[in-house]
């Protein structure tokens, strides 16, 4: 097994382009999914390159439309920048401990693409995408197609991330919540992110991400638009349509951190809490 | 001279700080070899067939033939083989240890041994009793005939890992004819017997040494003489230094655990007081019987709680199941009882329409009353004062009539609640036969020589205080290694809140000898435990003293519940406490911020459960103990209370508080969503099925 550490981004394009690995940005998952006994080497099983050094990909930047989050930007940076959207802050603020959200990074969450990923929630409802890029070009694909399963992400060998492209959008009304079996350093039970936005009472948008409730974020967009236009009044007789919309989507787990009839009656109450505190 | 509850800083402050303190991963010999164990893959069967792979030069495979003396630990009851033969009784039932200098080889090693099993069904019912117990007080059951109502509930309690910091681990070596082992430990001389036992050996050809022990919580009470036996047996045929230590997967998978309890409450009912309780305790051992019986004893002792009833009807029973075997644990069975009593009085309270808080104070244990087993409380009992302490710190009163109002989602509860001080029955005196030393040197330094093991607890601060405060001498001159057999004599394990009151008040005789022959240039003092004569105790029948002395608690716990998740939020929690005398107050505010943090996780945090056998939550990110973000704040109020045989009148305090977390904040969750709850941990996921279930 060999390992690459890249010192720039081309650098880092064309170890991928020749060697099969696996990227290490903070290492957070990879080192816990690949552990082994006390004083052993870590038990990689493939090649791997570690990228965390890549300066050129640690920075968050914004034009007029879009905020850019680079692959090597840690959390901790990305909860401490004025830019960063509000929600995402909520997020981040909550994930881990302050240790590993100083080495932990945003992408790293991302293409993890675990159900139980905090900011992948987030990011569902702020209709983010991923800059992929290769040796031979790039592309940009919606968060909501790049991840297709639980850990299943759409990456082609000699691609990475460099980035999380988040439109600019303002909203009235911005809820999240992790619920987790501590305060601290846990992994959700599920969670929920709500944003709306309303202008002479009237619903301009929706957006209801959930996560851990299924094999990804449950995000529909159907729904949403089903009640984007109705005024504050028609939304809130509307809350009980809502949730039998949502009802059938939400197929959460049994597991060791809880059971699937809590996931999904919490799932609702959020929900239906987030539309009748508008 | 000036009070010894006033506190000093911690005598090992500065080498745990620093990181320079050895714990037993530190540990590096010269040629030093490393052991992994293999364990069962099925719950219950036999292995059929072992096929073992080319073992490379230096690499060692050591079972159940290698065990040269008795293949089983040395425990209260011997029912737990050093390396099983051919049944297998639980998932992950050590078979060999193998062994060598390349972990990496060790692995793959581990991989290629084959064993085949025949498997049977596994029982993880409770229906194989192993142990049956049932003691009567006054009119026992015949008390139900003169009752005008009776009431019954039924409470459980889940498994509780002790989560220490350190896992298990051993480091063992040869020394001539000598096997020495240097283990993360609460009790050396049950190691060094337990390993005399398994290898056959002298007492001079067995020594064991604590290293910086990580925290134990009884975790390190009797499993290390399970791994300690394994690698004496290495050690003795191998010759060579080798070192085994758990990951902590295989430390939370296969180690001994809280035992999971139910206890069905019967009231009988005259005039709407309890005249009298019958009770009967289920609790699950696991595959071994180990010590169950006596935290089965334990829990039957406290029926009645910090209450008196004058007639009771008790019963028990351990029921052997395909599980991993459980243990000791900080209580030692009183979490399960005080959190099931204490449920059911305040239960009986509202059905009764009563106050409870008047109800309980009614039924308050007072000196001169009878215990569960006709014992006498003989000591003054502050149980009045400290509950009224508590109230009005708290503001409880205020609280709890505001709280009780539909809707708030706020609650607050009470637990009330004691510690029976060290073994119960007469086991100072039979089994443990305490012997403490104090030597002077020439230089007038004072040595301590006793096994009892500083766990974090505090235990080498307190008794070098102890010494120095007795002598008048300065602390830098009192001298407390970390035991080691070959020159501690055996003053029993650091278990069952004995460490103080006993080991200290044998300490404390030695030194008020010691000090009237200050004058010797050189000498050492020996003293060995003499049951205070009152004591006498009927083990079998469970009549007279089960305890020779009795702390007492009060805890009260503030929440708030999350209507929408479900979710509880520690808002803060006041404590009382009569320990005696506090021979450090610092440490034993650390045992309290401590204590009720691990009873507050039992009672609403800490999930764990097995599925077929096989333990769920198995590290740190699924088992949940509060992090320092969950607690709140607390505030802890000593109360005074000497009791005659403790130096300095100091009495047990590290279990006690403990026990009161779990039913104050249950109570507190039932005062906010104004459901009874029935049992522990009180987890969002059953809050919802309490609130939505009529
Ligand atoms: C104690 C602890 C607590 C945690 N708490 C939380 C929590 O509360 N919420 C939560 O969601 N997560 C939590 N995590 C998980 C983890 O910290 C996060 O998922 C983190 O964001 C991962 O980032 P990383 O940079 O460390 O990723 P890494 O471990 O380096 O990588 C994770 C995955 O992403 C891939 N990857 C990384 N960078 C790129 C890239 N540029 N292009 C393509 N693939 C890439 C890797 O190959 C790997 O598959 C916790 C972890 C620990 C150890």
């Amino acid at each position: 097994m060999k390992s690459y550490i890249a010192k720039n981004l081309v650098n880092a394009l064309e170890v991928l382009n020749k060697d099969e690995c696996e990227i290490v940005a903070g290492g957070t998952d990879m080192l816990i999914q690949n552990r082994s006994h006390t004083g052993m080497s870590i038990g990689y099983k493939t090649n791997v390159l570690y990228i965390s050094l890549i300066k050129e990909l640690d920075y968050i930047k914004e034009d007029s439309h879009y905020i850019y989050i680079g692959a090597t930007t840690k959390l901790e940076s990305i909860l401490k920048n004025k830019i960063t959207p509000i929600i995402l802050k909520k997020i981040i603020h909550e994930m881990a401990s302050p240790a590993i959200r100083h080495t932990a990074t945003l992408i790293g969450n991302i293409a993890n693409a675990s159900p139980a990923g905090d900011s992948i929630v987030g990011l569902y409802a702020l209709n983010a995408k991923v800059r992929c890029q290769c040796i031979n070009g790039e592309r940009i694909v919606p968060l909501h197609k790049f991840i297709r399963g639980v850990r299943i992400i759409d990456l082609k060998f000699n691609e990475m991330i460099t980035e999380v492209i988040i439109p600019k959008n303002d909203f009235s009304s911005i809820a999240f919540k992790k619920v987790a079996p501590r305060k601290s350093d846990a992994i959700s039970k599920m969670s929920f992110v709500g944003l709306l936005k309303i202008e002479d009472d009237l619903l301009l948008d929706l957006r209801i991400a959930l996560g851990a409730v299924y094999i990804t974020v449950v995000r529909n967009k159907d729904i949403e638009s089903k009640y984007i236009g109705k005024n504050i009044k028609e939304l809130k007789e509307n809350i009980d349509n809502i949730l039998k919309d949502y009802e059938p989507l939400i197929k959460p787990i049994d597991d060791q951190r809880s059971n699937k009839e809590y996931r999904k009656k919490v799932a609702l109450n959020l929900i239906k809490d987030f539309l009748l505190n508008v | 001279m000036k009070d010894i509850s006033k506190s000093i800083n911690k005598v090992d402050n500065d080498e745990k700080i620093s990181g320079s303190a050895k714990y037993i991963a530190d540990f590096v010999m010269d040629g030093m070899l490393y052991a992994m164990t293999k364990r069962s893959t099925i719950s219950k069967g036999e292995i059929v067939k072992i096929d073992y792979p080319q073992l490379p030069d230096g690499y060692y495979i050591i079972n159940h033939k290698d065990v040269q003396g008795k293949n089983v630990i040395k425990v209260i009851f011997e029912d737990w083989p050093v390396f099983t033969d051919k049944k297998i009784s639980y998932l992950y039932e050590p078979i060999m240890l193998v062994i060598g200098p390349d972990k990496n080889i060790l692995t793959q090693l581990l991989d290629s041994i084959q064993i085949t099993y025949k498997e049977e069904t596994p029982l993880f019912d409770w229906t194989d009793s192993v142990i049956d117990y049932h003691f009567d007080k006054g009119k026992g059951n015949r008390i139900f005939d003169q009752a005008d109502k009776v009431i019954e509930h039924t409470y459980h309690t889940g498994y509780q890992e002790q989560a220490y910091i350190e896992p298990q681990g051993f480091i063992g070596y040869p020394e001539g004819d000598k096997t020495t082992l240097i283990g993360s430990i609460q009790c050396p001389y049950y190691v060094k017997n337990a390993v005399k036992q398994a290898i056959g050996e002298k007492d001079e050809n067995v020594r064991v040494i604590q290293s910086t022990v990580g925290g134990a919580f009884g975790g390190k009470e009797e499993y290390p003489s399970l791994i300690g036996c394994q690698l004496a047996v290495a050690v003795k045929k191998i010759k060579k230094p080798i070192k085994l230590i758990f990951e902590r997967e295989e430390d939370m998978s296969v180690t001994t655990k809280r035992h999971p309890s139910k206890t069905v409450f019967k009231a009988a009912i005259k005039d709407r007081k309890i005249i009298g309780l019958k009770a009967h305790v289920s609790i699950d051992a696991g595959a071994t019987i180990g010590l169950s019986g006596v935290v089965l004893s334990r829990a039957l002792l406290a029926v009645s709680g910090a209450y008196t009833v004058d007639h009771l009807d008790v019963s028990g029973n351990v029921f052997r199941t395909n599980t991993v075997p459980n243990g000791a644990f900080r209580g030692f069975g009183a979490p399960q009882m005080f959190f099931a009593v204490d449920m059911f009085v305040e239960h009986v309270a509202k059905e009764l329409n009563q106050d409870p808080l008047e109800f309980r104070k009614k039924m308050l244990v007072k000196q001169g009353d009878r215990t569960s087993t006709n014992g006498l409380f003989r000591d003054p009992v502050l149980m009045p004062e400290m509950i009224e302490k508590a109230i009005k710190e708290s503001n409880y009163l205020k609280k709890i009539e505001d709280y009780s109002k539909k809707g708030n989602y706020k609650g607050i509860g009470m637990s009330l609640f004691y510690h029976g001080c060290g073994f119960t029955g007469s086991g100072e005196k039979d089994v443990i036969k305490a012997k403490v030393k104090l030597k002077k040197d020439k230089n007038k330094k004072v040595y301590i020589l006793v096994a009892a093991v500083d766990m974090g607890q505090g235990v080498k601060t307190t008794f070098r205080k102890l010494i120095s405060h007795m002598l008048d001498i300065d602390i830098k001159d009192v001298i407390y290694h970390n035991p080691d057999t070959d020159f501690v004599p055996d003053s029993g394990p650091t278990v069952a809140s004995r460490t103080m009151m006993i080991v200290g008040g044998l300490l404390a005789r030695a030194a008020k000898e010691m000090k009237k022959r200050w004058n010797e240039e050189e000498f050492i003092v020996m003293k060995e435990y003499e049951q205070p004569d009152y004591i006498e105790y009927d083990e079998k029948h469970f009549i007279g003293d089960a305890y020779p002395a009795y702390s007492w608690g009060v805890n009260i716990v503030e929440v708030e519940v999350d209507p929408v998740t479900y979710q509880v939020d520690l808002k803060k929690a006041w404590s009382v406490y009569d320990a005696g005398k506090a021979i450090d107050e610092r440490v034993v505010l650390g045992q309290a911020d401590g204590g009720l943090a691990q009873g507050l996780g039992y009672g609403y945090l800490e999930v764990m459960n097995h599925k077929n056998g096989k333990i769920m939550q198995k590290n740190m990110t699924d088992y949940i103990i509060p992090t320092a973000m969950d607690l709140c704040d607390m505030d802890t109020f000593l109360f005074d209370n000497p009791y005659a045989y403790g130096p300095y009148g100091a009495k047990g305090v590290g279990e006690l508080t403990l026990i009161g977390g779990a039913p104050a904040i249950a109570k507190a969750i039932e005062n906010a969503i104004g459901k009874n709850v029935f049992k522990i941990p009180v987890t969002p996921e059953y809050i919802m099925e309490l609130i939505n279930h009529d």
